[in-house]
């Protein structure tokens, strides 16, 4: 055959030879299928198809024309079922027979048949119709007239083989026989796309089904096939195969949630990739298809049924965000954490787990955003959306990835859409979708069973939790779940909300992503509904809320979280300022405003003042219901005021302070460690200090301006100078902030709920912290909180009087001299008196004594009270009353921690007075005898002399020796600046 | 049972001081956005920017003294503006200028507002509290050429003007002016004569602003008493107490009918704004947002209606907007309205 050249060989290809070609080619046909050796059924393949010539080898073959390649067509025609049947009964066979085989019988198939059926030569048939009847009439009857009905009739059947083929092969182990599937598929999507329309599913199943095959060259070749196809346009142009690609595609749609139950991961990713290869086919076809309300209805209730999350897991709700309780600090950490993490939270969803089935559907949803008529899309998820809570999750995702798409971000195609939507018309869209993400009914779902009530028990439980070291923190919580008879319908219904709110969030961000700098116009009604739920309880929400926040700082063109607050407070206030009129919204108010206190900064006061004010007026309003949400908000607040204002003052507080006693210790300043300064001068410093402490004590104030500007005169620090002028000019904000603030919380110190009191007391010592510098402020204040206070020291609960005490300490560093005579006459005789009946307690109790209250509190008394008498620098007698308090504790019974608060005491008394704690302990016990040094002087007689040793003889030694070491260095290091604030002057008086 | 009123569409915030008066401006094609104008006690005139809800430009011309009248002339790019310190301005802010093209001495040192009327394209009519006590000044604008000086008779005795409205029972015909007195009358006044034509005591107290429907030929006035009167002037000219309102406070520092003629608005010093029906004078609704007195209320003239808006400015500081009764839908879900086609 290879010999034969030119003319010659096309007379083997007249009508007339017809039945020596016909028995030549069941001969080999015959030799393919039955022949057991390899290597001929090889050769017969080989030699069908140099007879069909479409031989590829490398000889040059004269290239037929068009007219020779029809009169071939013509005559292979009558051939064509023969070779097909047969050919695909070798393709079908045994794999054993090897894939060299089969990937000849292959490209033999598609040989033949893309000879026969090719469209160019079926469309010129028609035409001249009658032509090849002038033969004879025996052979004529065995030329086949490829007229319409033939050819329908044909490709009927070879759908069939087609199918069986496709089916076989592209499960074939060998990637040589999907290759050459491939390259069957292109031929006959080029070639004969017209005539084998209904062979074309089959043909497309196979390609798109082999795009994400194992091997990487059939994956490339599928893509290229893919993109020539779609690029030749064969699908625009030819309506039918658009039709079969959209009945495919109905079929599939109607299909797909059955195979989505049925089919393991694997199968249902190929069932899908099917779905999104006709998709990207059909291209800006795919409007057609959309246009038909049947196929929108079952495209999207399958989408719906797919995409159905699973809700069972009870985790979701029980993870809490124990932050609002917790420090500052941890906002930052969460924030850099949300900006690590990957775009949106892993989804679980019912029918499979693999990711990229999620990611495979996000693809198709955005391909049909990217083709489709937006408007129509979205117009028919959001009625899906609104219609049933089963869809609403489901929707909101494939909205979220249709406006993706639109915008044509993160979607792979095929082919260009002809016009892309406007930003205008995205703006449109989303906005409306936003609206209804963001309205009541869809956005403030239960997410948790507590109610405000049983939040408040839930939460005094943890913090009693808390009080025992290492307590389980979510114990209490799943307790609270137990009880309750049935609380899996409820979990689930949560679970679903939880979901709900996370979905419609990431929507946020993707939308913003799709808008860019766009989006900041929407901020305004957006910005407040995501930093509400950022403040969720749920880690889930309020995580993925932080994301979608970093989200929109990103599209938005803002450098942090922080700039994006800072630069959009405004928005945030009016929608704070607004649902705090609301008494139902006033939690998610207040919640925003924490969440916005927390991750800004001090530049955002003068915003934040005017919505202050709100809350405190809505505080007034509501006393007694509300107290305790809006003291969370209250206690975020004045914690930020500490943290901005504070911290930055703190840091030049000690400095201060240490100038102060530079200048109090030595009066001329010049040089640091080089001058000592006289004993005596030192002794009328201390006898000038007294007295104006004194005066002081008598509430004499003009004294305590005179030492200011005393102290101001030499130095003139800024710092100085706003105490100083503080009468005259207005408040700094945050000064008023928090005095206002301190004012409500005088009259919630009395409130019935113990919760409430004791966050009242913790809004109080911040206040106190931030007003310290304010001292014309904080002392009335602290004249009116008095009585509420000393109330709770005295009689309340021990964990009130615990947070009562730290505040009395707070309160102590910063108007020290201004409570010393209410400590004495009010609170000392009632705290001294507690620790000596509590005293015997502690004494005999066992090692589980140290987790009690009683405990804790006389632990914090006692550390507390030793700093307390030196900033209030008691008189003698309350020192007296709380050495004698103290020295119980001083045994060698007591539990150690108490103890070593006791000696704390002890040490701190050291500093306010040695000589009188010199005395008192040695009246305890005295180890050295005290040899007077003139016979002249009587001898000195302490009670604690010649004693037995006893239960405290220990630590007073310990406390003796420490007070010995003290005054020795003390009196060598004075010239280089005493460590001690107030350093144990005149030791000399202990002779 | 009746819904409770509705919140402020939104507020804003940020002017630092006392919300004086207040101005819409809505007129422009698409790309232009809805701005207002307010001015404040400390002499400062913020354009805000009704999409973004901020502030686009802020004007200070009145060396820090309260500015008590905005209005837009020329389009969104000038704007007149009356302060405290005796001085109206013209203000170019065409092209992101700032900048007081021409001024205007009032010699009178009240409270008055101006009133502005268009009388031709590029002419304009403003009226303003004159050099005595008693008088109003007429003038033209941009020509600023004094028409004429309205000045009561010796014995008439009203006091000072308190507030001004222009009106004209239709384009071209002889302006009128409407004038409320310190001693509780309105004055209406022939521009074109000089003389009074009808005055009508209908408040014991300074009447405090006025508003006037030019097609029912009616108007309003708050006084600073619990009074709202509503009257009307006939065919021949006279004005003649048609209703007075009773109200539960006391002080309407601002009245303004929408201009739709549907409904009015007062600014009370309860901190209240009270919505009327224009027709019957039927109250609809009480808005309770602010925490000082309101000062001003004002209406926006978008051209569609259901993006006209209320705003309010108020002692503290901050301006409400309302979005209401500007949908027909919505007359069914709010059970304070009974609105019929008219």
């Amino acid at each position: 055959m290879h010999s034969a050249y030119g003319d010659i060989i096309l007379t083997l290809y007249q009508p007339s030879t017809l039945p020596h070609l016909g028995f030549a080619v069941s001969l080999l046909l015959a030799l393919a299928e039955q022949e057991k050796a390899k290597q001929i059924k090889l050769a017969a393949l080989k030699c069908l198809q140099v007879l069909i010539l479409q031989c590829d080898c490398q000889e040059h073959h004269r290239l037929l024309d068009t007219v020779e390649t029809r009169q071939c067509g013509n005559l292979f025609a009558s051939f064509l079922p023969g070779i097909s049947t047969a050919l695909s009964r070798v393709i079908t066979g045994d794999i054993k027979q090897g894939h060299m085989v089969t990937v000849s019988a292959i490209r033999l198939f598609y040989h033949t048949v893309s000879l026969v059926m090719a469209d160019e030569q079926l469309a010129t048939i028609t035409k001249d119709e009658e032509k090849p009847s002038v033969e004879q009439s025996r052979l004529s009857e065995l030329v086949v007239h490829r007229g319409p009905d033939w050819v329908k009739s044909t490709a009927d059947k070879l759908s069939l083989l087609i199918h069986k083929i496709v089916e076989f092969a592209s499960l074939h182990p060998h990637w040589k026989v999907r290759m050459e599937l491939v390259e069957l598929v292109h031929h006959l999507m080029l070639k004969c796309s017209q005539s084998l329309v209904e062979s074309v599913g089959h043909l497309l199943k196979a390609l798109v089904g082999l795009v994400n095959d194992e091997s990487n060259e059939v994956q490339s070749k599928c893509h290229e096939i893919l993109r020539s196809i779609a690029e030749l346009r064969t699908v625009a142009e030819n309506r039918a195969l658009a039709d079969v690609l959209s009945e495919n595609l109905h079929s599939l749609a109607t299909a797909l949630p059955r195979l989505m139950n049925s089919q393991d991961d694997q199968g249902k990713f190929s069932t899908l990739n099917l779905l999104l290869g006709s998709l990207k086919l059909l291209g800006p076809e795919v409007n057609i298809v959309l246009n038909s309300a049947a196929h929108l209805q079952r495209l999207s209730k399958a989408l719906m049924q797919v995409l159905e999350l699973d809700v069972s897991d009870v985790k979701i709700i029980e993870e809490r965000r124990w932050g609002p309780a917790g420090s500052l600090g941890e906002p930052s950490g969460s924030l850099q954490h949300g900006l690590r993490e990957s775009k949106c939270q892993k989804k679980y969803f019912r029918f499979f787990i693999d990711e990229r089935i999620f990611s495979l559907i996000q693809q198709i949803c955005r391909v049909l955003g990217y083709y489709g008529n937006l408007y129509l899309l979205v117009d028919h998820f959001m009625g899906l959306y609104s219609e049933s809570v089963v869809y609403r999750k489901q929707a909101a995702m494939v909205l979220n990835e249709l406006i993706t798409g639109a915008a044509g971000l993160g979607v792979d195609v095929l082919q260009e859409r002809e016009t892309a939507v406007s930003t205008e018309d995205l703006k449109g869209t989303i906005t409306s979708i936003l609206e209804e993400y963001i309205d009541q009914a869809n956005w403030s779902l239960t997410t948790s069973i507590d109610t405000e009530g049983t939040s408040d028990e839930l939460t005094v439980k943890h913090s009693r939790a808390r009080a025992i070291p290492g307590g389980a923190h979510s114990s209490s919580l799943i307790s609270s779940f137990s009880p309750s008879s049935d609380p899996s319908p409820t979990i689930r219904s949560m679970n679903s909300n939880i979901w709900q709110i996370c979905i419609q969030l990431e929507g946020v961000g993707c939308f913003a992503y799709v808008l860019g700098k766009e989006f900041r116009l929407l901020l305004a009604s957006v910005l407040y509904p995501v930093l509400e739920k950022a403040g969720d309880s749920t880690l889930l929400i309020s995580q993925t809320a932080i994301g979608t926040m970093v989200d929109v700082c990103h599209a938005c063109g803002y450098d942090s979280v922080q700039n994006l607050i800072n630069a959009n407070s405004d928005y945030l206030v009016n929608g704070i300022s607004l649902n705090l009129r609301r008494v139902a919204h006033q939690p998610h108010a207040s919640r925003v405003l924490e969440a916005m206190l927390r991750h800004s900064d001090a530049s955002l006061l003068p915003l934040v003042e005017d919505v202050i004010r709100d809350v405190l007026s809505a505080l007034d309003q509501f006393y007694d219901d509300r107290a305790s949400s809006f003291l969370g908000v209250l206690s975020t607040l004045v914690a930020a005021l500490v943290q901005w204002f504070v911290v930055v003052k703190g840091k030049e507080h000690p400095q201060e302070q240490n100038l102060e006693q530079q200048s109090s210790t030595s009066s001329q300043k010049q040089g640091k460690g080089s001058v000592i300064t006289p004993m005596g001068q030192e002794v009328e410093q201390f006898l000038l200090d007294y007295i104006k402490q004194k005066q002081i004590a008598e509430g004499n104030l003009p004294a305590m301006e005179e030492q200011e500007e005393e102290v101001q005169a030499p130095h003139p620090e800024p710092e100085m100078n706003d105490t100083g002028a503080e009468g005259e000019t207005p408040l700094p904000a945050h000064a008023q902030i928090a005095k206002d603030v301190m004012e409500r919380c005088i009259h919630l110190l009395s409130d019935k709920s113990l919760r409430v009191r004791l966050k009242v007391l913790d809004v109080l010592e911040f206040c106190v912290t931030v007003l310290h510098l304010h001292e014309n402020q904080l002392l009335p204040m602290a004249h009116r909180a008095w009585p509420a206070l000393v109330t709770r020291l005295i009689n309340d609960d021990p964990l009130a009087v615990l947070r009562a005490f730290k505040v009395l300490c707070t309160l102590a560093e910063t108007c020290g001299d201004f409570l010393r005579r209410r400590f004495s006459r009010d609170v000392l005789p009632k705290l001294a008196g507690s620790l000596v009946t509590q005293a015997p307690v502690s004494a005999r109790a066992g090692p589980v004594y140290s987790h009690t209250l009683a405990f804790k509190l006389q632990l914090a008394v006692l550390q507390g009270l030793g700093s307390l008498c030196e900033k209030l620098d008691l008189g003698e007698s309350d020192l007296n009353k709380v050495a004698d308090a103290c020295l119980i504790y001083l045994s060698a019974k007591q539990p150690v921690k108490l103890q070593e608060a006791a000696r704390s005491v002890f040490l701190h008394l050291m500093c306010v007075d040695p000589d009188a704690t010199w005395l008192f302990l040695n009246e305890i016990c005295c180890p050295l005898p005290y040899e007077p040094p003139h016979p002249s002087l009587h001898a000195v007689k302490l009670g604690g002399m010649g004693r037995q040793r006893t239960e405290f003889t220990d630590n007073v030694l310990g406390l003796l020796g420490e007070l010995q070491r003290r005054e020795t260095a003390a009196f060598h290091a004075r010239p280089q600046e005493a460590p001690e604030p107030h350093p144990p002057s005149l030791p000399e008086a202990l002779g | 049972m009746a819904l409770p009123p509705p919140d402020p569409q939104f507020v804003l915030r940020g002017t630092g001081a006392e919300v004086q008066t207040l101005h819409f401006y809505c007129g422009g094609q698409e790309p232009d956005y809805p701005i207002l104008l307010s001015g404040s006690s400390n002499g400062l005139i913020h354009v805000w920017n009704l999409k973004t809800r901020r502030v686009d430009t802020i004007l200070d011309g009145h060396g820090g003294k309260s500015v008590y009248w905005v209005e837009a002339i020329y389009g969104r790019d000038r704007l007149l503006s009356q302060g405290r310190n005796q001085k109206i301005c013209l203000w170019d802010l065409a092209e992101g200028r700032n900048t007081v093209t021409d001024s205007v001495f009032t010699e009178n040192v009240g409270f008055c507002k101006c009133s502005l009327l268009k009388v031709a394209q590029g002419h304009w009519l403003m009226a303003m509290p004159g050099k005595d006590l008693d008088e109003v000044q007429v003038l033209e604008l941009p020509s600023k050429t004094s028409v004429c000086t309205l000045k009561p008779e010796a014995d008439a005795k009203p006091g000072m003007p308190m507030c001004l409205k222009l009106w004209q029972p239709d384009f071209g015909s002889c302006p009128f002016l409407l004038a409320g007195y310190e001693d509780g009358s309105v004055i209406l006044w022939n521009l074109s004569g000089g003389k009074i034509l009808s005055r009508l005591v209908c408040h014991q107290e300074p009447v405090m602003s006025l508003d006037f429907d030019s097609e029912k030929t009616k108007g309003v006035s708050g006084s600073s008493e619990e009074v709202l009167t509503v009257w009307s002037l006939d065919e021949q000219q006279n004005l003649k107490v048609q209703k007075t309102q009773k109200l539960v406070n006391a002080g309407i520092a601002d009245v303004a009918i929408r201009q739709d003629k549907k409904i009015l608005a007062t600014a009370g010093w309860d901190h209240r704004i009270r919505i009327f029906g224009w027709k019957k004078l039927k109250p609809l609704a009480i808005l309770d947002y602010h925490t000082a007195t309101v000062h001003c209320v004002s209406f926006s003239d978008h051209s569609r209606p259901s993006e006209r808006l209320l705003a309010a400015g108020s002692k503290d500081h901050r301006i409400s907007i309302w979005s209401i009764y500007n949908q027909t839908s919505e007359a069914l879900h709010c059970p304070l309205e009974t609105r019929k086609p008219n």
